[in-house]
């Protein structure tokens, strides 16, 4: 391949590298799933495990096909040795060991590599040494089983059919309807592809580039349909690709302009694959006919076998002398419009003798009976790729509508007026805008659930290295966060769980004789917590040592005294502080520092908090706390002298009037209120504010009891206004930049467009707390 | 609407400016006894003063927040930037919206003027003398006819706090 590679180029292998990173994210966890097989010593296939070992095999396969294609020879070697020794497993001509579940992962981690290589360089040149490495070690373990097997620095060469022709043991493999849709996705995006291409060439047919790529591009795309079985889509494709050498190696008869008829083709593979998508086999009426127009342009032509079916409109006109063949092609350049119209357009065929011609086609259809049932059905995408920008532009659009639907429906000109029909179109108003809201919501997260399965090799590799035994529990696979908090929360979870693994977890050894299981048991957890979405990790691991981090404490000065007085909490809370333990060593193993730090930086970025609670011998907690980031909360509207504020209902336990002899003050002026048995300390928002509150006294306004982690305050206010659906906006940067604003999270606009602030209730306990 | 109108019309013209036609214009406000002049490309718009929500734990400058069509934008109240006397907001009382590296900020004055050429021949620079606290907002004086504006430096208004702690650092390193 040449080095500069046109832009196109770079796009295939950019949608390649994507490809395949999600192929490889979707099947690492079935991977792993393998060792559950061998943890009984070596493996032969049973009838459960081997639809798992056939997806895998496709994996491979598939990137084999890929790879192969844009010349990643090592990649694709490194694929086609794998899926050789799967392929033997797969039929038992060999038990499968941990050794060999080892390689897969190797391989998988290999690939990784290669794609990282290919996606900075464009090519693979670079990987040559490791993949000649693990190649020969796949192939060690295939053993004699196939000494065609390719070695590494070749593309892959041609094994054993019965291993290296998928095609024949389509039978034996279980489909899957995901298959089958991401077979679809990417064919139909193939077509897509190659429509473009041969445009571009049909207006500049010597351009060799463009040839080149389509060939490559209608061949894996033939490689596809042949994977799962589409023989007719196969067909065609094939001989679409025989034209395209012919064409690239320049022996095609001269003057032939096969592009339109090219064009006309990716149409009949379009209809086939809606036909798919629609449960049909993709079977291609007058598939022969194609196959026999094509023939024309390959030298040496092909035998005609013509069992006419469905001959399309232009065809027809041809063949009734009506119209000539370049006219034909002519009018499909401009393919925009419906045949007929275009070449009545034209003035090459009158009205008349269109629409005769369609009839005829009508009857064509008719004699091939009911197998194209939906012929014009399109095919269905199940998702598309959108800019974030327009996502993020919609859904503020969304949090503008929601504050002026509050404005126009609270409009003080309506108060007093009783109007029916108003009030009625207005609830419909509401209930839409809010499905609305929660349906842009919705758009821009991602379920936590292929973030979480990668940690499951973290935790293979590492249980395997240091010789632990561990088993990783998931839990709220479903649970959905922003796509870019995921990606930034996915490094502290690598930390974390290193850190659970590295440190927390004992040997097998240890364990039993500290009376506990030998597998130790990392749990992660994702879950909906006070507004927030809470990611657990917790293990039963010996916890962390407190006297070590005291003792590094007080070498470092962060702890007076001899620290005794610090809650176990308040202990493991010191490794989160910056440069404390960067300098030294926590533990005996390795830095726990450094880890700690990213785990916080991340999270800072993310407006994110962690929390750590250890018990000696029994296990760590870690809580990462994240807020929803496009929030509209329900809040609570609540005013205090003529000053507004908005509380998270989420935070809200409950409200009350106190009476004069529910409230206690101590020594120290901290005013306390008894509610049910309980003391819980007041503050006065207007003093935090320096509010002028509508009266002093607490009996004569209102206590609302709040909670945020265990720790409650009674916040008193003036009065409560109501409740409302509330954007959150934030305040400005140039705010933070000049001061801190307290127990402040943020603001958002009231129904009569004044701005109002929303209180942050961390921050209120946290000063309840300070002040007892 | 007839607010709607002008706005798309000055939009319009927005969208025809480039740095050369914005070249030495001012945008001049009264404030106190005084003219002074903010280079007219960091204005976005011109609003009547509204109710602003306070905030807590600010800088006394710093009024607080505004709506500004569903944008929240903090708002600076100039006078008392320069430490002088409060004076009740009325009808005259303008917000002139400023854009700084993406940021928004309202600046309360006493009341806007209008938009002048200055040329850079027509600029002096700020007076030795008043190099004191105050002077890090100036930019310059301008004059027009027998006039004079004094031109801020609108980036100092917002930030001097921060520029000067950058200045205090820089040398130590």
């Amino acid at each position: 391949m040449a080095e500069k590679l046109s832009s196109e180029q770079k796009e295939i292998i950019q949608e390649f590298i994507q490809e395949c990173i999600d192929l490889l994210d979707h099947l690492e966890p079935t991977i792993i799933g393998f060792e559950e097989f061998t943890k009984q010593g070596p493996f032969l296939p049973t009838l459960e495990s081997v639809p798992v070992m056939d997806e895998v095999f496709r994996l491979f396969h598939s990137v084999k096909g890929s790879a192969g294609f844009l010349n990643f020879s090592f990649m694709a070697s490194t694929a086609h040795a794998a899926e050789n020794l799967l392929d033997q497993i797969r039929k038992g001509q060999q038990p499968m060991t941990n050794e060999h579940v080892d390689l897969f992962c190797q391989t998988i981690d290999f690939m990784r590599e290669v794609l990282g290589y290919v996606a900075a360089n464009l090519n693979d040149r670079g990987m040559e040494e490791p993949a000649r490495v693990l190649a020969s070690q796949l192939q060690a373990e295939i053993g004699g089983g196939s000494s065609g097997g390719s070695v590494a620095g070749q593309a892959p060469a041609k094994a054993p059919a019965a291993v290296a022709e998928p095609v024949i043991s389509v039978p034996d493999l279980a489909i899957t309807p995901e298959l089958v849709n991401a077979f679809l996705q990417e064919a139909t995006e193939q077509l897509q592809e190659v429509e473009e291409g041969l445009l571009v060439w049909s207006k500049d047919s010597e351009n060799k580039e463009v040839v080149a790529e389509l060939f490559r591009k209608i061949h894996s795309f033939k490689g596809n349909c042949g994977f799962l079985g589409f023989r007719d889509l196969e067909r065609l494709s094939h001989r679409m690709e025989t034209v395209l050498d012919a064409m690239k190696s320049g022996i095609a008869p001269a003057n032939a302009k096969p592009a339109d008829a090219l064009l006309n083709l990716c149409d009949v593979l379009k209809n086939s694959l809606a036909d798919i998508s629609q449960k049909g086999q993709g079977q291609i009426d007058g598939l022969d006919l194609y196959l026999e127009l094509l023939a024309d342009f390959i030298p040496g032509g092909q035998d005609n076998d013509s069992s006419v079916q469905t001959p399309r409109v232009g065809e027809i006109l041809v063949d009734s002398g009506v119209i000539t063949p370049e006219t034909l092609f002519e009018a499909l350049d401009i393919q925009k419009k419906p045949l007929g119209e275009v070449l009545v357009g034209m003035g090459a065929a009158s009205l008349e003798q269109v629409d005769s011609a369609l009839v005829e086609q009508e009857k064509f259809k008719g004699i091939s009976g009911g197998e194209q049932a939906h012929p014009a059905a399109s095919l269905k995408r199940p998702d598309i790729r959108v800019d974030l920008d327009k996502i993020d532009t919609l859904i503020d659009l969304i949090g503008e509508m929601v504050i002026a639907e509050n404005m126009l429906i609270h409009s003080p000109d309506l108060a007093g007026l009783v109007l029916e029909n108003f009030s009625k179109a207005s609830q419909q108003m509401s209930k839409l805008v809010k499905e609305l809201q929660e349906v842009a919501m919705t758009i821009r997260m991602i379920p936590v659930a292929g973030l979480f399965n990668r940690m499951t090799r973290l935790v293979h590799d590492l249980a395997r290295k240091s010789g632990k035994k561990a088993d990783l529990v998931l839990v709220g696979m479903e649970t959905e966060l922003d796509k870019t908090v995921i990606e930034k929360i996915t490094d502290p979870l690598v930390h974390l769980i290193r850190n659970s693994m590295d440190h927390a977890l004992e040997n097998p050894e240890e364990r039993l004789a500290a009376g506990k299981k030998e597998t130790g048991i990392v749990r992660l957890a994702a879950s909906h917590e006070e507004g927030e979405v809470w990611i657990r990790i917790d293990d039963d691991g010996r916890g962390l040592n407190r006297e070590k981090i005291l003792k590094k404490a007080k070498e470092k000065g962060l702890v007076q005294g001899d620290g005794s007085e610090l809650s176990d909490k308040d202990v493991s809370a010191l490794i989160f502080l910056p440069g404390f333990s960067t300098a030294d060593k926590v533990t005996d193993v390795s830095g726990r520092g450094v880890g700690m730090d990213v785990v916080k930086q991340n999270l800072n970025q993310i407006d994110g908090k962690i929390d750590i609670d250890s018990k000696p011998g029994i296990g760590t907690k870690i809580v990462l706390r994240i807020p929803l980031t496009m929030a509209i909360i329900d809040g609570m509207l609540v005013r205090v002298g003529d000053v507004r504020y908005i509380i998270p209902i989420l935070s809200i336990r409950e409200s009350f009037r106190p009476a004069a002899k529910a409230i206690t003050v101590s020594p120290e002026g901290q005013e306390l209120v008894r509610v049910r048995d309980r003391l819980f300390p007041v503050l006065r928002l207007h003093r935090l504010h320096k509010i002028t509150p509508a009266s002093e006294l607490l009996d004569e306004g209102i206590l609302v009891l709040l909670e945020n982690q265990g720790r409650n305050v009674c916040l008193f206010v003036d009065e409560i206004l109501g409740q409302q659906q509330t954007v959150i906006k934030g305040l400005s940067e140039y705010i933070g930049k000049i001061g801190q604003v307290r127990c402040v999270s943020g603001c958002t606009i009231l129904s009569d467009g004044e701005v109002c602030l929303i209180l942050e209730v961390r921050g209120l306990t946290d000063i309840a707390e300070g002040a007892d | 609407m007839a607010e709607e109108k002008y706005r798309e019309e000055t939009e319009d013209d927005w969208a025809d400016d480039n740095e050369d036609t914005q070249k030495d214009k001012y945008l001049t406000f009264h404030l106190a006894k005084e003219d002074y002049g903010i280079e007219i490309r960091f204005v976005t718009e011109i609003i009547g003063i509204q109710r602003i929500t306070e905030v807590p734990d600010m800088p006394d400058f710093l009024k607080g927040v505004i709506n500004l069509r569903g944008k929240v934008i903090p708002v600076m109240d100039v006078r008392s930037r320069f430490h002088m006397e409060a004076r009740e907001y009325d009808e005259r009382t303008c917000i002139i919206v400023v854009n700084i590296n993406n940021t928004s900020i309202g600046l309360v004055v006493d009341k806007v003027q209008e938009v002048v050429d200055i040329p850079e021949s027509q600029v002096e620079a700020a007076p030795e003398k008043a190099r004191g606290k105050r002077s890090r907002f100036l930019q310059g004086m301008g004059k027009v006819n027998d006039e004079v504006k004094i031109l801020l430096n609108v980036e100092q208004l917002l930030y001097e706090e921060e520029l000067a702690q950058l200045e205090e650092i820089a040398p130590a390193a």
